[in-house]
């Protein structure tokens, strides 16, 4: 499978803070691949970086083979990008916004109004087309936006946090969305800090802290790492204890030297192998 | 030329909210500038004389070059600011290929048309008002060059705010001084010499004196014009730099 991005040892710094500290990672076409970290990671440093929005101190970053640093040009018309925070003109209607992108996007202007109106239409934008953006709810806000960054029909769209404050309704109907996007044959890079949409969404899964990548792979892969079945007990002081196993066999076998202490045996989560991996059983993700 | 046309893409946005919103922007354009004119000109000049033209007649122009300044720069900066901090709307303009002259261009059209709105309009009440006042090609070139500078020093400050209390802070420690002290409603003959010098540094003084002149006929000012063209060089290209800084 072709990849449409490549990030070789990726390095940015703000002053003495390195956000995002020698990253490598590739993004297959026709994937969903999943940035997953918590709040200060550096997911946004990132995706802005790949998007050309944000200069690297070093490494490089390449879209569909064009150097971002050399062809960024090129590399801007494959990328479509909604961002963290609804970027649209908040005082004009959704219409107005995606005709403005449209035009930007250097659309012949005898084909915007088609363009704008097909594309609000697979998202199914229609009946809000004529709404102020203010007037609407968060979770319409942001598929807005999202029709706005794919109006150029890009190669890979890149969503930053796409639920991040959303209702539950919102964000199954954005995880449709971009399902129906992928399966339209676009490639989504996203960030997110719920684990749940990462299991759910992403074919693979990258796991950033502290601005390094400390895993990659596919759901399975990443349960793989630490072991596919968890034991939940708590030690001699109470304290929240967890063991991995390879098989529920295994597992079993563990339990079984618990004696009457209380024990559950389940499934190995992301959230699992993000504590594992990082160490940090103190700091849970949402 | 590309530059030009993308300027056009970039502006195109708040050109409609110019036509979404005609009737306020009308308003909060042309209430200010009447005031002065009815307030200053009827109000306290009624009757006087400054430079050998009716108080009214001297003071128009005056007002007409705060609008070039005013209404192009409150707009400008509020609404750069408003889409750079709180819709973050500047990144979209970069992922969408536009170099940063067409930003800072798009950026600047759209104040000025508001102001060359608010300024034709307090041309042609000022025609009927006096007979000291014309129409010309010189008045409206000035005035558009006037415009394009104060929209472009409102990007700059656009682009240099973080919130609505620096805006609101440049506002009241340049552009409010400068709407007053700038021979706009008063001689400058009337003040110091090293307070006229201090004046004739601002971009302002030497919009009036442009437009003054070429309204009323009297000899005009190259050299104002050379330094207002000065100014515009220098906000665009500064501008033009904290676009290209506030991409990161």
């Amino acid at each position: 499978m072709n990849r449409i991005v490549e990030v070789n040892n990726l390095v940015v710094r703000f002053g003495d803070f390195t956000a995002v500290n020698g990253i490598s990672f590739d993004v297959k076409e026709g994937e969903i691949f999943g940035f997953l970290g918590p709040n200060g990671a550096g997911k946004t440093t990132t995706i802005r970086t790949i998007t050309t929005i944000q200069e690297y101190d070093s490494g490089s970053v390449k879209i569909d083979g064009h150097d971002i640093k050399t062809e960024y040009l090129e590399a801007r018309k494959l990328i479509g990008i909604a961002q963290q925070h609804i970027s649209l003109d908040k005082d004009l209607t959704v219409r107005q916004n995606l005709k403005h992108h449209a035009i930007l996007h250097k659309i012949p202007r005898k084909d915007i109004d088609r363009v704008v109106k097909e594309t609000a239409d697979i998202l199914e934008l229609g009946e809000f087309m004529d709404h102020k953006v203010m007037d609407l709810s968060g979770g319409w806000k942001r598929k807005a936006a999202i029709v706005a960054a794919i109006i150029h029909n890009p190669k890979i769209l890149l969503l930053d946090e796409p639920t991040a404050g959303l209702d539950t309704r919102s964000r199954y109907m954005l995880w449709d969305l971009v399902r129906m996007l992928n399966a339209r044959g676009t490639t989504i890079f996203l960030t997110t800090h719920y684990i749940e949409e990462a299991e759910s969404l992403c074919d693979r899964v990258a796991i950033i802290n502290h601005g390094k990548l400390v895993a990659i792979g596919t759901t399975d892969e990443l349960r793989d790492m630490i072991g596919k079945v968890a034991v939940d007990t708590t030690d001699d002081n109470g304290k929240r204890m967890v063991r991995y196993f390879e098989t529920r066999e295994a597992a079993k076998d563990f339990s079984a030297t618990l004696g009457e202490r209380m024990f559950s045996v389940r499934r190995t989560t992301l959230e699992d192998v993000f504590l594992e991996i990082t160490g940090e059983s103190g700091r849970k993700l949402q | 030329m590309n530059v030009i046309t993308d300027s056009f893409r970039v502006a195109w946005i708040d050109f409609m909210f110019i036509k979404r919103n005609i009737i306020v922007v009308l308003l909060t354009s042309l209430v200010t500038p009447l005031l002065y004119i009815v307030a200053f000109g009827y109000g306290f000049g009624s009757g006087a004389t400054v430079e050998g033209f009716d108080y009214i007649a001297f003071m128009i122009p005056g007002v007409i070059s705060i609008s070039t300044m005013t209404s192009c720069f409150n707009n400008v900066a509020t609404k750069v600011m408003i889409q750079r901090t709180y819709y973050q709307s500047f990144d979209e303009l970069f992922l969408c290929s536009m170099k940063p002259t067409s930003i800072v261009l798009g950026k600047a059209w759209a104040g000025m048309v508001r102001s060359i709105i608010s300024c034709s309009i307090l041309y042609t009440i000022g025609l009927f008002i006096t007979d000291d006042m014309h129409l010309t090609l010189q008045a409206v070139g000035i005035i558009l060059v006037c415009c394009l500078t104060y929209a472009l020093l409102g990007v700059v400050a656009g682009m240099l705010s973080n919130s609505h209390l620096t805006m609101t802070l440049f506002t009241t420690l340049v552009i409010t001084p400068m709407s007053f002290l700038s021979g706009t409603i008063f001689s400058l003959d009337a003040l110091p010499d090293f307070a006229q010098y201090i004046l004739y540094a601002l971009p302002l003084t030497h919009s009036t004196d442009c437009i003054r002149s070429a309204i009323l006929g009297t000899e005009f000012p190259w050299i104002s014009l050379a330094i207002i063209i000065c100014y515009a060089v220098a906000f665009i290209i500064i501008s033009r730099h904290v676009v290209v800084k506030g991409r990161h």
